[in-house]
């Protein structure tokens, strides 16, 4: 995989992720136990050997960095190439603002992604939940000779996504832009893209003299009139795009699943992460645990059903929290009482706090709250 | 490159009252505490007392142990003037070199890896103690006695004393007597096998004593009565924390279920953090019927089971209806549903079978200790492991 290079977008602020992404980006979002989501784009990459990777920042990316890090989790703290954070540089329009679009993202690092001498760079969200097989990707990219690939889910996705209409040869025929997959049409897009470099850079050279911004809108749209030979390739398994709190709700459901888990966390292709010193977690003499994940270093001597509890985290004698995501660092008293509420990093709870959200709209509790 | 101290850390015991779990591992890499294995607690020591320069002799099947040390990172050992150094025996020019052949030994073989420091003291660390110690304030102790050796001592009780080396003081405070397991110890102050030696002494009686032939090339049993001989001072360190030695299967058993109460050793407090070298895997998973009481567990557990005052490291495996009472369950081991484990310790990935029993619980008898279970090993469905059985890897049970 010396021939390719990895770019993920990590940008995103996302809104409709409310109160989590006041502090981060959606690539940095905490998720299950004890990742951040790109943790999944790196392991992706990682687990195809492909350990040059530049990784687009632009706003509120402190987390991030502290996060990712040398990128030595994913063996990319390398002496020739490796990991490179990209925040916007070089051209001051991009200072300010948001990107207007993946494209201007990648022309705001343009003299980056024009430099990168593997022949083919894959393209990747940071808030995609999914452990693609990118050694398979590829292996099917290279075989049909197209001059891009992209990576599409083998199952409907709930909310609105771009689509691609194949031909009877499998090969790209046009783009759906936004939308639901109701009526079938096509399959839907992760935003994963393997690209051969050259036709890529054509393309963001073409979009910037027409003064275009946008990913699908504008630059596949284009590629596809104009002809542009693009594959599929069908990821098997769970993936879902993360961009609303009730997406990370209902995917952070989804990891107390066993099937689902099985196919995240497959043995032969890990999931690495930040590693956090700690300890095991201690349980106590009436603590409770069930259909729950919890990660090291905790305390529990309470009861905790249907959660996620990230590292650190003490929840007192006596609470009770069901359907509850708590993030690192949370302190939870006793008597303390939970029900579909989802605890940002380093809060406290004092003893006999009562909160309740609804299973359709979870409560959000901001990063450090003191109740 | 000059340092105040550098340590050694005497990893190549044999570890032969382990038994079935150092039948392929050296002692040091033994699972400990869930999260950790032995070697974790000197090197963390190490680290958090600010010396970053560790040596480790190593002999007996250094392979795991060599590749879980790696380049010491998760200790913040990874330092480019310093380190962490894996030592093993070698031959030199003229086949010159041996084993090691004693704790001495072994550090006189790696005068040249010592000098390369060029040290004012050099500690010397054992690798099959749990504790968590400031070395630092040894060594301020150290140099303010101006002693040849500094020996970390422990008050234990007159019963115990007669277990350990035993350290008797003269009117100065100074060390005058060194004592193996006496039968009638004068002194309650037990040698913990943490040494603190001015470089220069040492490597002279490192040298007279290499040239001893009837010498059994040992710290307790030489170097130390040698240094008492000549007048060299010898200064007591006093440690009054939590210590124990794990090399027994009982000390094992006992010193995991010690980490069941931070009242004993507190292992969450995050001014002396333990580090370990542990695979990334998912959360822990609780099911639906599990029901974990007073234990600590590690992550890429799945329980489903009964769990109860018990040590569970990571990717452990308990299936619906199993119950695991007073027992260790090392990395990846998997008690399949049904099956009973309790006064136990199951090493790396054994698989205990459906309905299957191990151990029991104490009934007085004189036989009665803890089952074993060495890493690899496959229980039946169904079979019995009674209490203080060794079950090694290829035995079929």
């Amino acid at each position: 995989m010396r021939d390719y290079h990895g770019i993920i977008f990590a940008y995103h602020d996302e809104p409709a992720l409310r109160e989590l992404v006041a502090v981060r980006t959606a690539a940095s979002l905490p998720f299950c136990g004890r990742y951040r989501l790109i943790d999944f784009a790196l392991s992706s990459l990682r687990n195809a050997g492909i350990l040059n990777v530049g990784v687009i920042m632009q706003r509120d990316y402190q987390s991030l960095l502290d996060h990712i890090g040398s990128g030595k989790p994913w063996d990319m703290s390398r002496a020739k190439g490796g990991l490179k954070m990209l925040p916007p540089f070089g051209v001051p329009q991009y200072h300010t603002g948001n990107y207007n679009g993946t494209v201007e993202a990648l022309n705001a690092v343009g003299s980056y992604v024009r430099s990168i001498p593997q022949e083919n760079i894959i393209l990747m969200l940071g808030n995609l939940c999914a452990n693609l097989d990118l050694r398979a990707a590829i292996q099917q990219h290279e075989k049909s000779g197209a001059e891009a690939t992209a990576i599409c889910a083998d199952h409907e996705l709930e909310t609105s996504h771009n689509r691609y209409i194949l031909d009877k040869d499998g090969m790209v025929q046009q783009i759906a832009l936004y939308r639901t997959g109701n009526d079938h049409e096509g399959v839907p897009t992760l935003e994963g893209y393997i690209f051969k470099k050259d036709v890529l850079l054509k393309l963001l050279d073409d979009c910037q003299a027409k003064n275009l911004h946008r990913f699908h809108q504008d630059a596949m749209t284009l590629f596809l009139t104009r002809g542009g030979r693009m594959g599929v390739y069908i990821h098997p398994g769970y993936a879902k795009i993360v961009r609303s709190v009730d997406e990370y709700y209902d995917a952070s459901k989804d990891m107390l699943n066993p099937e689902i888990r099985r196919q995240l966390f497959p043995a032969d292709r890990p999931v690495r992460t930040k590693e956090h010193e700690g300890v095991s977690t201690y349980y106590g003499e009436h603590a409770v645990a069930r259909n729950s994940l919890v990660a090291d270093n905790c305390i529990i001597e309470g009861e905790v059903e249907n959660c996620t509890i990230f590292s650190g985290v003490k929840i007192g004698a006596g609470a009770k929290l069901k359907n509850c995501i708590v993030m690192r660092g949370t302190v939870i008293g006793e008597g303390v009482q939970l029900t579909n509420v989802i605890v940002d990093k380093d809060c406290v709870f004092s003893d006999g706090t009562v909160l309740t959200g609804s299973e359709k709209l979870p409560m959000l509790v901001p990063k450090w709250t003191k109740i | 490159m000059k340092k105040s101290c550098i340590a050694m850390l005497l990893a190549g015991g044999q570890g032969s009252r382990l038994y079935a779990l150092t039948q392929s591992v050296a002692k040091p890499s033994v699972p400990f505490g869930g999260k950790y294995r032995i070697i974790d607690f000197p090197l963390s020591n190490c680290a958090n007392s600010g010396i970053d320069t560790v040596g480790v002799l190593t002999q007996y099947k250094p392979l795991q142990l060599n590749s879980y040390i790696g380049t010491g990172q998760p200790w913040d050992l990874d330092v480019s003037d310093g380190g962490v150094y894996i030592l093993p025996p070698y031959l030199g020019a003229h086949e010159q070199g041996s084993w090691f052949t004693g704790t001495a030994n072994a550090i006189y073989q790696n005068i040249a890896f010592i000098e390369n420091y060029d040290p004012e003291n050099v500690l010397i660390l054992s690798g099959d103690h749990i504790y968590k110690m400031d070395y630092a304030k040894m060594l301020k102790e150290h140099i303010e006695k101006g002693a040849a050796a500094t020996i970390a001592v422990l008050q234990v009780s007159m019963e115990e004393a007669t277990r350990f080396g035993i350290m008797n003081l003269g009117e100065d405070g100074y060390v005058c007597q060194f004592e193996e397991k006496p039968k009638q110890p004068k002194s309650d102050l037990a040698s913990m096998g943490i040494y603190i030696f001015n470089w220069k002494k040492l490597r002279k009686y490192l040298i007279e004593d290499e040239a001893d032939p009837k010498s059994s090339k040992d710290f307790g049993k030489n170097i130390i009565p040698n240094m008492l001989n000549n007048g060299e001072k010898l200064w007591p360190y006093r440690f009054d924390g939590y210590w124990r030695d794990v090399g027994t299967i009982t000390s094992l058993w006992d010193a995991n279920m010690d980490m069941l109460s931070t009242t004993l050793i507190n292992l969450y407090d995050p001014s002396w953090p333990i580090g370990s070298r542990s695979p990334v895997c998912p959360p822990t998973f609780a099911g639906e019927k599990s029901e974990i009481i007073h234990s600590i567990v590690t992550e890429g557990c799945d329980i489903n089971g009964h769990v109860e005052n018990s040590v569970l490291s990571p990717s452990v495996v308990v299936g619906e209806g199993a119950k695991v009472v007073y027992s260790v369950l090392m990395p990846g081991a998997v008690v399949e549903p049904g099956a009973v484990v309790e006064y136990a310790i199951i090493g790396e990935n054994c698989h205990i079978g459906k309905n299957a029993h191990v151990g029991t619980a104490p009934d007085g008898s004189e036989g009665w200790g803890v089952a074993t279970c060495g890493p690899d090993v496959a229980i039946r469905d169904g079979a019995k492991v009674p209490a203080g059985a060794m079950i090694y890897n290829g035995e079929e049970v």
